[in-house]
């Protein structure tokens, strides 16, 4: 390697943190020109928070970032992609309806390199310029193809091919950061990628994210690793093993800190049944069941398929095959209706979108699907409504206490406590499917709404919990399902297995 | 450990604030929302009056409130479907419609011809709303769509000619010639219909399932609010709310056509609904001061004749007060993709 | 640099390049397939009148019916532009009656006035062009849709249209050569045509070879990653608005010149051909697919309809029922495969 060129990219104790909480503590890494990094690291890490600075959506608080041996203040997007920094993520950004080369040109300049005259497209000029681009990746698509032709791993190629391609006259070394591009395709699809993907090193440097750590160590010269917000270790491939990984990315082994032993009485029928379930694309033969009064965890990482089934449970998502029975009945052309009505409550991930209805005042939301006795039939009993949302504002402690307050003027946390809220309002409630509950909720809010989780449990209730951290699926599961790419691979009964943090990471990646 | 996400909630409430300080933040707003489309008819009121003495003392209240009935039915049914964040631009095609059924029905069926007429504009207005819920197309095109052919229609039965009531008018004519408080019974309908309509907004779970469909359709479904069902009854009420207005016309002129009253209704009853305060983008509606949008909206071709205006220029101020009222009350997000 | 990375490099390439090719081709066939649906309902459409009524297929019918389309293809191109951005333009109605009254009031007419000649061209869709920025700054800028934007545009198109008139006498254009210009023919086809075949051309051009004309591809497929990669989408929006409103001044003009007088409503009824025309073209509400030449075809096709039918005996009065019912099929045809119980449309 060159030694008189600069790194690509040169990280000097870059730190952010977002309100008390410190986000990325101090990292500092080099990148060498034709080096493919390996980026890896728990859910929570920091790894994503590292990334959006990279790219220009973070500022740092302190640290320098140092692009081709020149400082850079990375303000936006633009900026990132005028430097050199380009990024292939997970969910695609690709426009369908253009062509392969509009799509790789899309982020050049107007009239940058010839490719417009007079304001006019110069397509050969164009289909040229990104032939060429993907030539260097060793891909041979046409570039006249719209991209909605392509299959996923070509998108992904394209991506690639837009993330190197960059005006020609310039002199820049591009930097291409791969947000976890294999998460989605299928294990030969995956091949192919890998193998273009080498090829960068003649073009570049790479930095790849991945949970896949056999395609990590297959693929990249070195491995960093983050661990709470900090970067504890820097291997070069040949000297680890996916094993050491594993330790790295886990610190201290962790085991259940509560080993109540919850058993399943004799006559105890499994409130929901999960069997064989299959949804093409997402999950497959799925199986497990939870009792009243227990409380299943699903970990996996993004592209498990458990946030689908998650849905699947609450009807709104379909199964293609399989079967799924609440307390006995099975549930047939399953809708959110029907599972509302057998007792099912859903606390969605995505908060703002699908978990509440911002614009209407918290005790509305609170009382919206089961009103108890806030409603006498069709008839909404205004005072009645307010009692049983003052009863829940105080239980729950959500501030500010003002019932009558548009939800969406809310903090995060107490936005949440009144989701949750809205399906313990309900008198009968059996399932309780939660979807990363705690994301994004200050330390005091979370524990609350942990709190009432666990409450939920004891007094009867089937608890699928989709956890952010494997210590919180430890803390909070009496059993824990691991899914990886759409199939169960692991479960554990907690009290009796006693897994660790080890056992679980090991069966998702 | 937490996923840690940074804080992005907008003008998320500080936890601590009191709770008085910060609703008197908030009463500034709430007062214009509730007073405001009363202050706007007053005022206006006050212009016309200053500026035609003789406007208050020669009936002119009468007129004005005549004027508004049909506007008025028809605004509170276009509230009900702006306030589930969707548009219904054939509703005034349906009381064109339906006034020309009315026309030609009242002498063989007499009092069941009204009955009759409404459940047919219902029928209408549920099948906008089928089209819209399950074929999930969106309504400003679709009911365009419809608006063409109920237009058709009207032509077509009425065979592009006036049609009179020949008989058994007397009992409809009433409802326009009578009245409590010199204001005609067509304009009462529309004020207890106003008042219902409200009381079932706030009060029953269906309306609070509209609104909640308005203000987030996705956090709606996820509550397990039945929002298909609740979009077949909302377009339904609005083809009602038209079959009203049609008893309005025929009342009111003893006559029905295709050309004629009603069908330059569609953009008066819009600017009605939203000087009365209703949100374009869902979420928010009074139907109680859709009565004195509607109120000023009939006042708009006399305040244009008493400032020496043309009185068909009414149109220029239709378009100005929509796009002007609905850009004032607009709740902008930041970086949100319109369309 | 030497490690295990070397068991994947033999992978047999062929196939993948195999699949390559085809789907090129496939994507270049669909391409072409998609309007033959339309072209073949046209010639059946053809054929059946032709059968029903002789007159129906003449020289001189031909001319009738691609005068009569005319005025729909001009303001047919101006929107798609804007459908393609994913927007909707309800304001042709007004701006035609605007830019119509504008250019017959500064033309030679009964009421006098002065001749300005093409500078009342130029004046008439210079109040287009105005009213269309009107409506894309009020769109972009405060964020209001563009549905209700254009529909309060449209009165207020009509009402410019309405004081213009005045309370005079109805103005009638003068100049027999002017007033006859737009429906006499050259080399066999009226002028009109001719002008709304340049309109059709530039709208082609546009669209395939500008940037704005990408862009606005580009905007309509997924506005949000056309935002991260710089485009400056509010400025897209604003210009392909004012183009729009400036093809419906145009048309205005053409409409008025048939009419011979001035009116408010010249433009009746053309929304209801537009719209349609490009929606059964197959361009996409929801913005990002489609083009000019399939709404060249979609115009085509309803006027064809309507003329036949008028001649085959139908009343006109059925007319806003067809476009409408057409309407109303195209979108439910063209939003079926998309339903999903989770998706929110309004």
């Amino acid at each position: 390697m060159n030694t008189t060129t600069p790194p690509v990219l040169k990280l000097e104790g870059i730190r952010i943190s977002f309100g008390p909480i410190a986000a990325v503590k101090g990292v500092s890494l080099q990148i060498e020109r034709g080096e493919i990094v390996g980026l890896i690291g728990e859910n929570g890490a920091g790894k994503s928070t590292l990334l959006k600075i990279l790219t220009g959506i973070y500022q740092p608080d302190s640290g320098t970032i140092e692009v081709n041996g020149t400082p850079v203040r990375l303000r936006g997007p633009r900026d990132a992609i005028a430097a050199g920094v380009g990024v292939v993520h997970q969910e695609q950004s690709l426009f369908s309806n253009l062509s392969v080369a509009e799509n790789i040109e899309m982020n050049t300049p107007p009239g940058a390199g010839g490719v417009s005259r007079l304001g006019l497209y110069r397509w050969r000029r164009l289909n040229r310029d990104a032939a060429a681009t993907l030539e260097k990746i060793g891909s041979k698509l046409d570039p006249r193809t719209r991209v909605g032709d392509l299959s996923f791993v070509d998108r992904q190629m394209v991506e690639i091919a837009r993330a190197i391609h960059m005006d020609p006259s310039r002199n820049t070394t591009p930097l291409v950061i791969l947000d976890e591009p294999t998460s989605l395709l299928e294990r030969k699809e995956t091949a192919i990628l890998e193998r273009e993907m080498r090829k960068l090193r003649d073009v570049g440097a790479v930095i790849f994210v991945s949970h896949r750590l056999d395609e990590v160590l297959r693929v990249c010269d070195r491995v960093v690793v983050m661990r709470h917000g900090e970067l504890i270790a820097d291997r070069r491939t040949e000297e680890v093993t996916e094993d050491d990984l594993f330790h790295l990315m886990v610190g201290r082994e962790m085991h259940s800190p509560d080993r109540r032993h919850r058993p399943i009485a004799a006559d105890s029928r499994p409130a929901v049944e999960v069997s064989g379930l299959t949804r093409k694309g997402k999950f497959r033969d799925v199986s497990f069941a939870v009792h009243p009064g227990r409380c299943t965890v699903i970990v996996g990482t993004s592209g498990s398929g458990r946030e689908a089934l998650s849905r699947a449970l609450f009807g709104a998502e379909t199964f293609d095959s399989g079967s799924l029975t609440f307390g006995g009945r099975p549930a047939a052309g399953w809708t959110i209706a029907k599972a509302t009505n057998a007792g099912v409550g859903y606390v969605p991930a995505e908060r703002k979108v699908e978990g509440m209805v911002g614009g209407l005042p918290a005790a509305q939301n609170l009382t919206l699907t089961h009103p108890g006795p806030a409603a006498a039939g069709p008839v909404i009993l205004p005072a009645k409504r307010d009692q049983v949302a003052r009863t829940w504002f105080d239980a729950l402690d959500v501030r500010p206490n003002d019932i009558s307050l548009e939800l969406e003027r809310f903090s995060g946390g107490n936005q949440q406590k009144v989701v949750l809220a809205k399906w313990l309002n309900s008198p009968d409630l059996r399932v309780l499917v939660l979807d990363h509950p705690l994301r994004g909720l200050d330390p005091g809010a979370a524990e609350t709404v942990n709190e009432q989780i666990r409450r939920a449990r004891d007094e009867g209730t089937a608890v699928v919990l989709l956890a952010d951290t494997l210590e919180e699926a430890l803390e909070m599961g009496d059993e824990v399902v691991v899914m990886r790419d759409g199939v169960v691979t692991g479960h554990f009964d907690v009290a009796t297995d006693d897994p660790s943090t080890l056992d679980l990471l090991e069966r998702m990646l | 450990m937490n996923t840690v996400t940074p804080p992005k909630e907008r003008a998320a409430a500080p936890e601590t604030a009191p709770a008085s300080r910060r609703s008197l933040l908030k009463r500034p707003r709430q007062l214009w929302a509730v007073t405001g489309p009363l202050v706007i008819f007053v005022v206006m009121l006050a212009i016309v009056a200053g500026l035609t003495p003789t406007f208050l003392g020669s009936n002119g209240l009468t007129f004005i409130a005549a004027a508004a009935a049909p506007i008025l039915l028809l605004a509170l049914g276009q509230a009900l479907v702006l306030n589930i964040g969707s548009i219904d631009l054939s509703n005034a095609a349906i009381a064109v419609l339906g006034a020309i059924l009315l026309a030609f029905l009242l002498a063989p069926l007499a009092a069941a011809a009204p009955l009759l007429v409404l459940l047919i504009v219902t029928l209408f207005g549920a099948v906008n709303g089928l089209l819209v819920a399950y074929a999930q197309v969106p309504s400003f095109a679709l009911t365009l769509g419809t608006l063409g052919i109920f237009q058709a229609a009207a032509l077509v039965l009425s065979g592009s000619t006036t049609v009179y009531v020949s008989a058994n008018g007397e009992a409809i004519s009433a409802l326009y010639q009578s009245g409590i408080l010199g204001i005609p019974m067509t304009f009462w309908i529309g004020v207890v219909l106003a008042i219902v309509l409200w009381a079932g907004l706030r009060f029953t779970r269906l309306g609070l399932a509209m609104t909640a469909i308005g203000n987030n359709e996705s956090g709606a479904i996820f509550s397990a609010v039945r929002n298909r069902r609740v979009k077949v009854v909302v377009f339904a009420l609005s083809g009602f709310t038209a079959g009203l207005a049609s008893i309005a016309i025929i009342a009111q002129s003893g006559s029905a056509s295709a050309t004629g009253a009603g069908g330059d209704l569609l953009l008066p009853a819009i600017t009605a609904a939203i000087l009365g305060g209703t949100s374009i983008s869902g979420g928010v509606a009074n139907p109680i001061n859709v009565i004195f949008g509607a109120l000023t909206v009939a006042l708009v071709p006399i305040a244009t004749t008493a400032i020496g205006v043309d009185a068909q220029a009414q149109n220029l101020v239709y378009g100005l007060v929509i796009i002007v009222v609905v850009a004032l009350t607009m709740a902008r997000t930041r970086g949100a993709v319109v369309k | 640099m030497v490690n295990a990375t070397m068991q994947t490099e033999n992978v047999d390439t062929t196939a993948i390049r195999q699949h390559e090719l085809q789907t090129v081709r496939r994507s270049f066939i669909r391409g072409i397939a998609e309007p033959l649906g339309l072209i073949a309902a046209l010639v059946a459409l053809i054929i059946v009148f032709s059968l029903l009524n002789p007159r129906f297929a003449t020289l001189e019918n031909l001319r009738n019916v691609l005068d009569q389309a005319s005025v729909p293809l001009i303001v047919g191109v101006g929107a798609t532009l804007v459908i393609l951005l994913g927007s909707i333009d309800l304001s042709v109605e007004g701006v035609m009656g605007a830019s119509g009254m504008a250019w017959i009031l500064m033309s030679a007419n009964s009421r006098g006035g002065a001749d300005l000649g093409v500078w009342a061209w130029i004046g008439a869709i210079a109040i287009g062009m105005a009213l269309g920025f009107a409506s894309g700054a009020l769109f972009t800028r405060l964020k209001v849709p563009s549905f209700i934007v254009t529909l309060g545009m449209w009165y207020v198109g009509l009402g410019i249209a309405t004081v213009m008139y005045g309370s005079g006498i109805v103005p009638m254009l003068t100049d027999e050569a002017v007033g006859g210009w737009a429906s006499s023919a050259t080399l066999g086809l009226p002028n009109s045509f001719w002008l709304a075949a340049v309109v059709v051309v530039l709208g082609v051009l546009t669209l395939r070879y500008t940037r704005l004309g990408r862009v606005t591809y580009a905007i309509g497929d997924n506005e949000t990653i056309a935002k991260g990669n710089g485009v400056p989408v509010a400025r897209v929006k604003t210009v392909v608005f004012v183009i729009a409103a400036s093809l419906s001044g145009l048309a205005g003009i053409i409409a008025t010149m048939k009419l011979g007088a001035g009116s408010a409503t010249v433009g009746s009824g053309v929304l209801f051909v537009v719209i349609p025309a490009v929606v059964i073209g197959g361009t996409s509400l929801g913005g990002g697919k489609g083009g000019v030449l399939r709404t060249v075809l979609g115009v085509l096709l309803l006027t064809v309809l309507t003329n036949g039918l008028i001649l085959a005996g139908v009343s006109p009065s059925w007319q806003s029922g067809v476009s409408g019912a057409i309407l109303v099929a195209a979108i439910i045809v063209a939003a079926w495969s998309q339903r999903d119980r989770l998706r929110v449309a309004k």
